[in-house]
């Protein structure tokens, strides 16, 4: 099929349970210009090198083309993730300051209790059933009460937030589809509130601090400054969503890898110490973004002989690089012992995922809870029900069930 | 236990800081410091530490004896 199609054909529905074929036709060809004019690159190196590119752009103001940008990028306060240095660099600093080393060293690993014990809970909640579905019961209310205790966000607000999350994702789904223009305003719409929700949060948190990270951030002033009100609406927003949608995909894909290979699952109940090293390689060969649809050269740029020009959208498709053959020994096995793997599941360069210790915490201390409770199950339907999303893809349902 | 940080290939991402923070130290915004002799309970947290590296410079060495 025509080159120029590939785009479609990754975003079709249609396409979602298996894409991996497309990534490789993706490699084949090598950079395409796609008949929409946006530029999809799927080779590891190129997108490595473009990842560390000063020229590529976050910041979604550089499109040649407006109407290539969702919604709500166009007008409101973007935050860090759409930002280019400087401006990335020091809202990403201030962000850092409550979350991470030098400054805060221990809040993430003091976590690892909290996680686990809330792990365990939802694990005890279904150990008579015999028909569970891991995104519901499992992978999902983990990662969002976890956020929620990091940031300080009351628990019986989680409801709420969980409405406005996927209405801002729907916004930015890139899905061929009717209503786009609805779904971009209702994302928009989305986002706005949970940004007022998180600016009042925050305005509460500055009378009565507490000791989560949003507390913290409203009282810490470091050398560079201190958030407005606006950046911390942006900045509470983008964690809370970027801190548990994906987070949600890589248990769940855990799961159903685990389930679909007999031998790496026996290996990881016999050697539960080898699940970091699943993690990572989970990260590469399933990963919970598999395309990043935000970067704009700055100026005409050389890929692999194709210049792509100055303001196009150019869509790096890091679930494909992550299978690139010219960087990867046998990309298409599943391999939890692999040790060369600096994949790009939490992306690379400058943007690379600001949460992704965290991340590996709970995907490692979720994963060894609930490889022992897999024993006696398999896979109800295969392939799973997959969210709409061809950029946070990931199962909707992963129904399991008790075997005989 | 004994590690080595191999300096040429770290790229300061903090994975380690983060996950073994009593171990491996950000000193400012780049310079990692860390302690070659891993105390008996920071094991673990060296091991994951270790296999989280995304340039996996850190290299892990069980030393048999006192
Ligand atoms: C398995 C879970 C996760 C995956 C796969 C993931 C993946 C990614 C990727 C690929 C990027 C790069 C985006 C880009 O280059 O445009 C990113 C950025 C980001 N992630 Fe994550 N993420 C995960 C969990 C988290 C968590 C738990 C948090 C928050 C606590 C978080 C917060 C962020 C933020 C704030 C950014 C923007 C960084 C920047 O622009 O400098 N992520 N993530
Ligand atoms: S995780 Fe690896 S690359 Fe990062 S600071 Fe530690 S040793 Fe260096």
């Amino acid at each position: 099929m025509s080159p120029e199609t590939l785009y479609q054909r990754i975003t079709d529905y249609a396409n979602r349970a298996n894409p991996y074929p497309l990534y490789a036709e993706l490699r084949e060809n090598g950079v395409t210009r796609q008949a929409d004019g946006s530029y999809l690159v799927g080779t590891y190196h190129e997108i490595a090198a473009l990842l560390h590119d000063p020229r590529i752009s976050s910041d979604s103001r550089n499109r040649a083309d407006p109407s290539t940008v969702p919604m709500f990028r166009r007008n409101s306060q973007q935050a860090f993730i759409g930002l280019d240095d400087p401006e990335h660099d020091r809202l990403r600093r201030i962000a850092m300051r409550p979350f991470g080393p030098p400054h805060s060293p221990g809040r993430i690993d003091a976590l690892r209790a909290d996680i686990t014990r809330i792990s365990d809970g939802l694990i005890d909640e279904f150990r008579d059933k015999d028909r569970i579905d891991v995104v519901e019961d499992f992978a999902y209310p983990l990662p969002v009460t976890v956020i929620c205790r990091l940031l300080g966000v009351p628990h019986e607000d989680m409801p709420q937030l969980r409405a406005w999350t996927n209405a801002v994702i729907a916004g930015v789904d890139v899905t061929p589809g009717k209503d786009e223009e609805s779904r971009q305003r209702a994302g928009q719409d989305a986002r706005a509130a949970m940004g007022e929700y998180m600016g009042d949060l925050s305005d509460k948190r500055r009378e009565n601090p507490s000791d989560d990270m949003l507390s913290a951030l409203v009282h810490d002033s470091g050398p560079d400054g201190r958030l407005t009100r606006a950046e911390l609406m942006a900045t509470g927003t983008l964690l809370l969503i970027a801190g548990h949608e994906t987070t949600v995909n890589l248990i769940t894909n855990g799961a159903l890898t685990f389930l679909r290979f007999p031998d790496a699952y026996r290996l990881l109940r016999d050697k539960p110490e080898l699940m970091p090293r699943a993690v990572e390689e989970l990260l590469r060969y399933e990963p919970p973004v598999h395309l990043l649809p935000q970067r704009t050269p700055l100026a005409d740029v050389e890929i692999s002989d194709v210049t792509v020009p100055k303001g196009a959208p150019l869509i790096l498709v890091l679930a494909a690089g992550n299978r690139d053959p010219l960087r990867f020994d046998d990309p298409d096995h599943f391999d939890p012992t692999r040790e060369d793997n600096q994949h790009f599941g939490f992306g690379s360069g400058v943007h690379n995922c600001f949460g992704a210790p965290l991340a590996r915490v709970e995907a490692q201390i979720a994963l060894n809870a609930l490889v022992p409770r897999l024993e006696d199950f398999q896979l109800s339907e295969d392939p799973p029900p997959y969210r709409r999303s061809p950029i946070l893809r990931g199962p909707r349902h992963l129904p399991i069930e008790r075997v005989g | 236990m004994q590690i080595v940080v191999d300096l040429n290939r770290c790229q300061a991402y903090a994975q380690c800081a983060f996950l073994a923070p009593q171990v491996f130290e950000l000193h400012g915004e780049e310079a990692l410091m860390f302690t070659p002799t891993v105390p008996d309970d920071q094991h673990e947290h060296v091991r994951r530490a270790a296999a989280a590296c995304p340039v996996q410079a850190i290299l892990v060495g069980e030393r048999a004896g006192p």
